[in-house]
């Protein structure tokens, strides 16, 4: 089988990926009497993917971040083989996704869609050993891969109850399960933690984590959550309207953006010129404001420096407060985040609430 | 493990592809496990798994007591005229017996895909090396099983009941042309599935393609009964060749009518149903990627 | 307010409820024409196996056996009544089950129990949508019928018809309270569904006459609204009687329709009250 040269280097790897969708319009058995106020056409075509270009190395954690409807879930399909694309080609673990199908199927494991994936009228053990036999395991070393992956995920227990005595975070260790079942070298997870209480999604994170660095599976990893793609990923994409906006470490991203830096120092009795001294220290701020409290109902003052670099020189800033007798009650500093970052780059937001 | 120093993963996957012995065992397995998955959900719903076997009496009956109504008792000279036996029970039981099966083809097929698509395991499935058309045939196989229990346990209803006059010496060569049938039906049930995948309301297509079969097929009257029209393309299914051919062997005086060669007749039928079938599939399933239509509606 | 004026108020709203439901229920049987155009034609599928059947095993149009049963020897208007009126029993007892599954699938039924109005109307709303587009299935099944078996139908005989199909949705009102209540409850009630119209279609003279069964099945009938249902409407058109005639069968159909209301109401805001407290509508 020949080894595709270009992506030798790369597990996953897209090459002007593009994928449309035409969205037929149902309006009913009266359909035709109603105007369609926007437009006179029939069906909308939605861009999912444009000329998608990814590159993913062995063994890497990659997300891929963006808001509802950006194009991770449509990535995430054609690089599993439930979705041709319209264009360009996709190679995953060196096999062409639309030639090698069967390969590349049995090179990954997904979870898409979690819980809701599985025959909950089956326990654990039966849904595994059904989903082995898809993965044409043999029988034998699919048995000793159940019993495994159930000790792993703490299901041993319940490993006969039927599924839909499960609790959802159950569930979604179930998925996980069955993606690792043939032990495959890249696995996609597409919003693994999605409806999940903070400790299951927290248990979920630590495994994804153990995947990557202990095994030296390549993950590729959509999500919106950005607090858990700088938690996880080794590098971050941004996508956007299908396309890919930005491309490195959660750091060196962040780094693009210095003006949502924040240090926000709560103090009492500053002195009047506590502004220009502090300004002094750090010529790179934008702002540095004193914003006076009523120190007699017990509510101190605030000093707040945007951008620049005080987390670098804050050291120096209470230096300058203890010189001036100032008595600081509490430092917050909020560095940008990935969603600050997203914004800067795209003008939209990864979620409607900023979180 | 340092990550710079770990082994590169690229291209390291056992699986059997292709046409050979270890490929063909693995997807014979799988659909094996599709059969007993099948199997499983079934018996979660025990209300559902009972009613399911007498329902092949509760359609019967209907046939039975209205034939008999009919004629006054269970003889029918007009029926003697036309294929040589006036058993109006006799003939009424073989041919339900065998219309169960093709519920098989229609529904149980027809919905095996949509079916997971309705569970929402779908796309989980396609995710997986093993042949879709492997889930296909599962179902299938299951529903066999399922609707022969269910044709055992009407026998016997009707045996008891009213009495059936059958040649146990035609049993084998019966079966013979059962399993080609069968093989047909099958056929014919993997392009059901790959339309219950493209249309939205599949079902309403499985119930359309039901009462045509039904209506085509001698199962409650002789071929004869249709217009020419009707009984020619009787013979693109295999429903009516295989009641003409069961019957013949047995039914007691009962004269086969035209199709000839039965055993020919089907073999011929089954290979182009199954080819067709594959072909058909092998397109939906193309189509169904590229629209991205593995989703539920 | 008055109590005149909050009795009225709450008249108002509770028809306001019925009217809402049924405007929910036909606009959404609307997105699916294909449905609409299935239930309107296929149903004559179905019974067309019959009336070949007789063709063969009769010889002709009239059945003397048949005849000596029924007083008519036509079996093509006999199979023909039984199949309109049975897949219009159908669609209104298995409409109303599915009905709540739907909501309960979509998520929408926890909102509908929640809401403060009696749940009642709302199943009288879904009973009234579901009845509307039977009745226009079966106007159109009807219709087809006579153009290709050409059967007689006088206009006369439709207002009499049409009172004793009344009286049998108001039985099959009571039914489907029945079965929405154990939709409520247990998750296989499509099985339940399916069972009751196995009883229907083997127990009510739907493809054969009553006759036909043994006397212990025909006493089962007689607990069946359809069976008066069918007898009286089959003597009306194929006879040529009147109601006085079978006056009778109208009284035993009218006490079976108020029995099955009854209890229909009950049970349902029985069960609905216990699933509420148990959750159970949760798991759906």
């Amino acid at each position: 089988m020949a080894i595709d040269k270009e992506s030798e280097e790369f597990s996953i790897k897209t090459i002007d990926l593009t994928k449309k969708f035409a969205k037929k319009k149902h309006r009913g058995i009266f359909g035709f009497l109603r105007k369609n106020k926007q437009n006179n056409k029939h069906n909308e075509v939605t861009v999912a993917l444009d000329e998608l270009n990814l590159s993913i190395r062995p063994g890497e954690l990659f997300g891929l971040l963006g808001p509802n409807g950006s194009g991770k879930t449509t990535t995430i399909k054609c690089l599993a083989t439930i979705l041709i694309p319209d264009k360009g080609r996709a190679i995953v673990n060196g096999f062409d996704t639309q030639k090698e199908t069967a390969m590349v199927r049995a090179s990954l494991g997904m979870v898409v869609g979690g819980e809701r994936t599985l025959y909950w009228k089956l326990t654990a053990r039966d849904n595994l050993a059904y989903f082995a036999s898809l993965y044409k395991m043999p029988r034998k070393k699919a048995k000793r891969r159940i019993e495994e992956l159930l000790e792993t995920f703490n299901l041993s227990d319940r490993a006969d109850e039927r599924l839909e005595d499960y609790s959802t975070g159950m569930r979604q260790k179930v998925a996980i399960a069955r993606a690792l079942l043939h032990d495959p070298p890249i696995l996609l997870l597409d919003e693994p933690t999605l409806g999940l209480d903070p400790s299951f999604a927290r248990q979920i994170r630590r495994k994804i984590r153990e995947l990557s660095e202990k095994q030296g599976k390549t993950v590729l990893l959509t999500t919106h959550y950005m607090n858990e793609a700088e938690q996880l990923c080794d590098r971050v994409a941004f996508i956007n309207n299908g396309r890919i906006v930005a491309v490195d470490t959660p750091n060196r991203l962040k780094a693009r953006v210095k003006e949502k830096e924040i240090v926000e120092i709560s103090v009492y009795n500053p002195p009047t010129d506590i502004e220009r001294q502090i300004h002094s220290l750090l010529p790179d701020a934008e702002v540095v404001k004193l914003i006076r409290g009523n120190e007699d109902d017990g509510s101190p003052s605030k000093i707040k420096i945007i951008g620049g670099t005080a987390e670098e020189h804050i050291g120096t800033v209470i230096d300058t407060l203890r010189q001036n007798k100032v008595r600081i009650g509490s430092l917050n500093v909020g560095f940008p985040t990935l969603e600050d970052v997203f914004i800067k780059l795209t003008g939209a937001k990864l979620t409607e609430d900023g979180t | 493990m340092d990550k710079s120093k770990r082994e590169h993963r690229l291209r390291e996957v056992n699986c059997p592809t292709g046409l050979n012995w270890s490929n063909l065992k693995a997807e014979l397995k799988a659909v094996w496990e599709s059969y007993i998955k099948d199997w499983k959900i079934e018996f979660a719903y025990p209300v559902s798994f009972i009613r399911q076997l007498i329902s092949p009496i509760v359609y019967l009956l209907p046939f039975m007591l209205y034939g008999i109504a009919l004629v006054g008792g269970r003889y029918s000279p007009n029926l003697e005229q036309m294929v040589g036996t006036g058993d109006v029970v006799t003939f009424t039981f073989t041919g339900y017996m065998l219309m169960g099966f093709i519920g098989t083809a229609v529904w149980a097929m027809g919905f095996s895909i949509r079916r997971e698509r309705w569970f929402g395991t779908l796309e989980s499935i396609y995710v997986t090396p093993s042949s879709r058309l492997g889930q296909v045939l599962g179902m299938a196989l299951h529903s066999t099983v399922h609707q022969m229990l269910g044709t055992i346990i009407q026998f016997i209803f009707i045996y008891l009941t009213f009495g059936i006059g059958l040649k146990i010496e035609g049993t084998l060569p019966a079966l013979a042309i059962f399993a080609l049938m069968m093989l047909a039906l099958y056929g014919f049930g993997i392009v059901i599935s790959a339309l219950g995948l493209i249309l939205r309301e599949g079902w309403v297509v499985s119930d359309a393609l039901y009462s045509i079969m039904m209506i085509l097929s001698p199962v409650a009257y002789p071929l004869v009964v249709l217009p020419t029209i009707a009984q020619n393309a009787s013979a693109l299914f295999p429903t009516a060749p295989a009641l003409i051919g069961i019957r013949s062997f047995l039914m007691e005086n009962y004269h086969a009518e035209a199709f000839g060669n039965v055993f020919l007749h089907l073999l011929l039928l089954g290979t182009a149903w199954i080819l067709f079938g594959v072909l058909v599939f092998h397109l939906t399933d193309g189509y169904v990627r590229k629209r991205g239509m593995l989703k539920k509606f | 307010m008055t109590q005149h004026a909050t009795q009225q108020s709450v008249y108002s709203s509770n028809l306001s409820i019925i009217w809402n439901e049924v405007v929910k229920n036909i606009k959404t049987l609307l997105a699916y024409p294909t449905i609409i155009v299935f239930w309107a034609i296929f149903p004559i599928f179905w019974f067309i196996p019959f009336i070949l059947q007789g063709e063969a095993f009769v010889g002709g149009l009239e059945s003397s056996s048949f005849a000596e049963i029924t007083g008519t020897g036509e079996y093509i208007p006999f199979i023909v009544i039984g199949a309109i009126l049975s897949s219009y029993v159908n669609t209104l007892l298995y409409g109303m089950g599915e009905n709540i599954r739907k909501e309960a699938y979509q998520g929408t039924l926890d909102y509908v129990l929640a809401a403060p109005c009696n749940k009642a109307y709302v199943l009288i709303g879904k009973a009234v949508s579901e009845s509307l587009s039977s009745t226009i299935f079966a106007i159109s099944q009807l219709t087809i019928s006579v153009l290709l078996f050409g059967m007689n139908i006088t206009l006369g005989v439709m207002i009499p018809v049409s009172f004793i199909i009344i009286l049998l949705i108001l039985g099959l009102y009571g039914m489907s309270l029945l079965m929405a209540a154990f939709s409520l409850m247990y998750k296989q009630s499509y099985d339940l569904s399916e069972s009751i119209g196995y009883i229907f279609y083997i127990f009510a003279p739907v493809r054969y006459p009553v006759e036909s069964l043994p006397i212990w099945a025909q006493i089962i009938g007689k607990f069946i609204p359809l069976t008066y249902a069918l007898i009286i409407v089959r003597s009306l058109m194929l006879l040529g009687t009147d109601l006085s005639t079978v006056y009778l069968d109208v009284i035993a159909l009218l006490i079976i329709d108020v029995v099955l209301l009854l209890a229909g109401l009950y049970l349902f805001n029985k069960i609905e009250k216990k699933t509420r407290k148990s959750g159970i509508i949760s798991h759906h």
